[in-house]
């Protein structure tokens, strides 16, 4: 038999290999195939309506110099770039620390703040979208609207008045579970006996924190970063159903904005060349966080 | 071995069995909750003359997630057998994509075909001459204003003239009450919107009244384009109709169903539906007696005339590659019947395109829509060409802009000419 004549070495290797040939299999036909396929859409004028879609044209690079000239395509970058730094890098991240560094001291109701920082995350989420909206809506009775007038302050339209901030505070408030699990799981990685030696040093807590804490936890810090980014990047469902990318393009995140090019106006190609630029700011993230940071994946 | 072999001919018949069972089938993409009731009677009738299976799958609402769901299973070849079109603007471009089965002569050996209006006949027939969607319902469009709060203000509601005197009437709604005075549909979350309810009101009496052209071009630099959009952004800049809500993810919500009724706006656009759906009836926030309360104009030309707009109201149109697609024309021919018109126009608000269905004695009960059944044929409307669809979203692109105030009435005919360029090329547009 021929399995039994190869080396333990090598019958390691084909085992690793069989496990993972799921794994690529699935990996090939939905994310590289899907991938490889809108980058040669891009390169047409296919759509989902009138002559192009039932004859579509090889354009060459027509869809990507339109895309250029495109005043709503890079609206819809800086829409992006504002969404992902505001809720991703500040929002989740100060929060999620804030959230891991108090949880990590010995308090009574601990499950229980730890059961409402995770709760957004059970919410499908345009189910949250949508009670955001009820939250958020015009009018006195709004949620929101009955908070402030506590403080004297009017009721507004909180989704048309300040819609990028409006936003930015529901995906804060999204993501800060998955912010604090990573970051709480980098801080138990710091031994106690490190801390334990710098107060015998005499070391303040915000020395502790900037000087031992911070730098120990930078690698899950990068990775956070990275993950986030690039997830931020891709959300579309409830800003979806919070705002429909309005209004006037006020939130019309990249993702929102591949939908309309390609399902509202139906033009399949455009929308393809916009989701290969995306793809590319994504990748071209994700290899500053990897290669300049010198994060280990 | 036998038993596996007799197992496998046992699941390959099963599978034949399941297959032809399908082939008996008509998917039936509907619109909305009240559709598919309007659409009961029919179901049962066609499952009794033909002895097939009816499913009725109930697609979603808006009418932009609906074609885009629509248009993306036509496009994989797995559209339901028949369906609706939500906006007739897309027709043309579904025929260009070959979506739709022709019906022309099918229609017209129906024995209902002579009924039709001739408005609805005209407005069936595709750019190419034949015929791919049934006409059963039409949507015709006015204005629409409240008398009593006019009324109680001392303001004519006598037909304006021309779009000056539409005008005029407007800022004296606001001047005198406070409240908005004019809504045309604009923006880009309004969806096909845009340009069937609020644009083509204008356009069909303006200098330039159609922009398919003979050689099924589109001209899209005519005067009364830029006149259209000049309308919009007089109306924008003096206050006269609310902007805040046109901009949010479902634009009509506001507009229609709150303001109109609380009386926070006094005019605005809208079709024969608006009488059963948005206010009457059917509606979650009825105004009371709206048939007194609630009057029409006809739009007024640029400079002279009247016009009520008419248009197909979701016209019915059989899937070219339907399982049986003769068996799916015989089906769609019984949603013409007048039973099934008068239940979609008791329950939505369209009007029959039957003549006929006058006669109906359930119709005759629907008094707000009796009149206007009978003024159908007088309706106009705009040559339907390959490219509606982007004309439709040029519009509420231009008229995004408008109400954003970042152009003028020249800009957003540029908004427009560019965009329709742009998806269609250079060739489409003259």
């Amino acid at each position: 038999m021929p399995w039994i004549q190869l080396s333990y070495e090598r019958r390691v290797a084909w085992q690793l290999r069989l496990i993972l040939l799921p794994s690529v299999l699935l990996l090939l036909a939905f994310v590289i195939y899907p991938a490889v396929y809108s980058i040669y859409l891009s390169l047409t004028n296919e759509a989902l309506t009138g002559a192009a879609a039932l004859k579509p044209r090889f354009v060459g690079t027509r869809n990507y110099a339109r895309l250029f000239s495109d005043a709503k395509f890079w609206n819809s970058l800086l829409v992006t770039l504002i969404f992902v730094i505001g809720s991703a890098v500040i929002g989740q991240f100060v929060l999620g620390l804030v959230s891991a560094v108090l949880l990590r001291r010995p308090l009574r109701w601990k499950p229980i703040f730890n059961s409402i920082i995770l709760l957004p995350n059970a919410v499908p989420e345009v189910v949250a979208g949508f009670m955001w909206i009820s939250m958020l809506a015009g009018g006195e009775r709004a949620t929101l609207s009955r908070i402030v007038a506590f403080f004297g302050i009017p009721a507004a339209d909180w989704l048309q008045t300040f819609p990028l901030t409006m936003i930015i505070i529901v995906n804060t408030w999204r993501g800060i579970a998955t912010a604090m699990i990573l970051l709480t799981a980098g801080l138990s990685a710091i031994s106690e006996e490190i801390y334990e030696a710098a107060r015998m040093d005499g070391a303040t807590p915000r020395q502790m924190f900037t000087r031992i804490t911070l730098p120990l936890i930078a690698p899950t810090i990068f990775l956070y970063m990275l993950v986030s980014t690039v997830s931020t990047i891709a959300i579309f469902g409830f800003v979806y159903a919070l705002t429909r990318g309005g209004p006037g393009g006020a939130t019309e995140l990249i993702s929102i904005y591949i939908y309309n090019q390609s399902f509202t106006a139906f033009q399949l190609g455009y929308g393809s060349a916009v989701a290969v630029v995306a793809l590319a700011f994504s990748l071209l993230i994700g290899v500053v966080y990897v290669r300049a940071l010198k994060v280990e994946v | 071995m036998r038993k596996a072999l007799l197992a496998g001919l046992w699941a390959a018949g099963l599978s034949m069995a399941v297959t032809a069972a399908h082939a008996e089938t008509i998917r039936i993409a509907n619109h909305g909750q009240a559709g598919i009731d309007a659409m009961k009677s029919t179901v049962a009738e066609i499952e009794k003359k033909y002895g097939v299976t009816v499913e009725v799958v109930e697609y979603p609402a808006p009418d932009k997630d609906y074609v885009t769901k629509l248009l993306t299973e036509l496009a994989a070849g797995n559209g339901p057998d028949i369906f609706s079109v939500p906006s007739a603007s897309y027709v043309a471009d579904m025929v260009a994509a070959g979506y739709l089965a022709p019906i022309g002569k099918e229609l017209k050996a129906w024995d209902g075909y002579n009924q039709l209006y001739d408005v609805a006949k005209e407005l069936a027939v595709s750019p190419d001459g034949e015929t791919y969607v049934l006409p059963s319902m039409l949507g015709i469009n006015q204005i629409y204003f409240r008398r009593d709060v006019m009324d109680k203000a001392g303001i004519s509601t006598e037909q304006p003239k021309t779009w000056a005197d539409l005008i005029d009437r407007a800022k004296e709604i606001r001047a005198k009450t406070g409240q908005y005075g004019l809504l045309f549909p604009a923006g880009v979350a309004w969806g096909g919107g845009a340009f069937e309810e609020g644009f083509q009101h204008l356009l069909v009496g303006s200098k330039t009244p159609q922009l398919a052209t003979a050689d099924g071009k589109l001209n899209l630099t005519g005067e009364g384009i830029k006149d259209v959009f000049g309308v919009y952004k007089e109306l924008i800049d003096n206050d006269l109709m609310p902007i805040q809500p046109l901009l949010g993810p479902e634009p009509w919500v506001i507009p229609k169903y709150e303001m109109f009724p609380a009386g926070k706006l006094v005019a605005t656009t809208c079709g024969s539906w608006c009488y059963i759906f948005d206010w009457g009836r059917e509606s979650k926030n009825p105004i009371p007696n709206v048939e007194k309360v609630v009057g029409t104009w006809t739009i007024p030309g640029q400079t002279s005339g009247q016009y009520v707009l008419a248009g197909l109201a979701a016209p019915w149109a059989v899937n070219s590659k339907a399982a049986n697609v003769e068996l799916a024309k015989k089906a769609l021919l019984e949603i013409g019947s007048v039973p099934t018109e008068v239940s979609y126009a008791a329950l939505i608000g369209n009007i029959p395109a039957r003549k006929d269905a006058a006669a109906d004695p359930d119709f005759q009960k629907l008094t707000e829509l009796v009149p206007i059944h009978a003024a159908a044929e007088n309706g106009v409307y705009l040559k339907q060409a390959a490219g509606f669809s982007a004309v439709s979203e040029g519009v509420a692109r231009a008229t995004e802009a408008l109400l954003r105030k970042e152009t003028d009435a020249a800009g957003a005919q540029k908004i427009l000419v560019d965009y329709v360029k742009e998806v269609l090329g250079d060739d489409a547009v003259q």
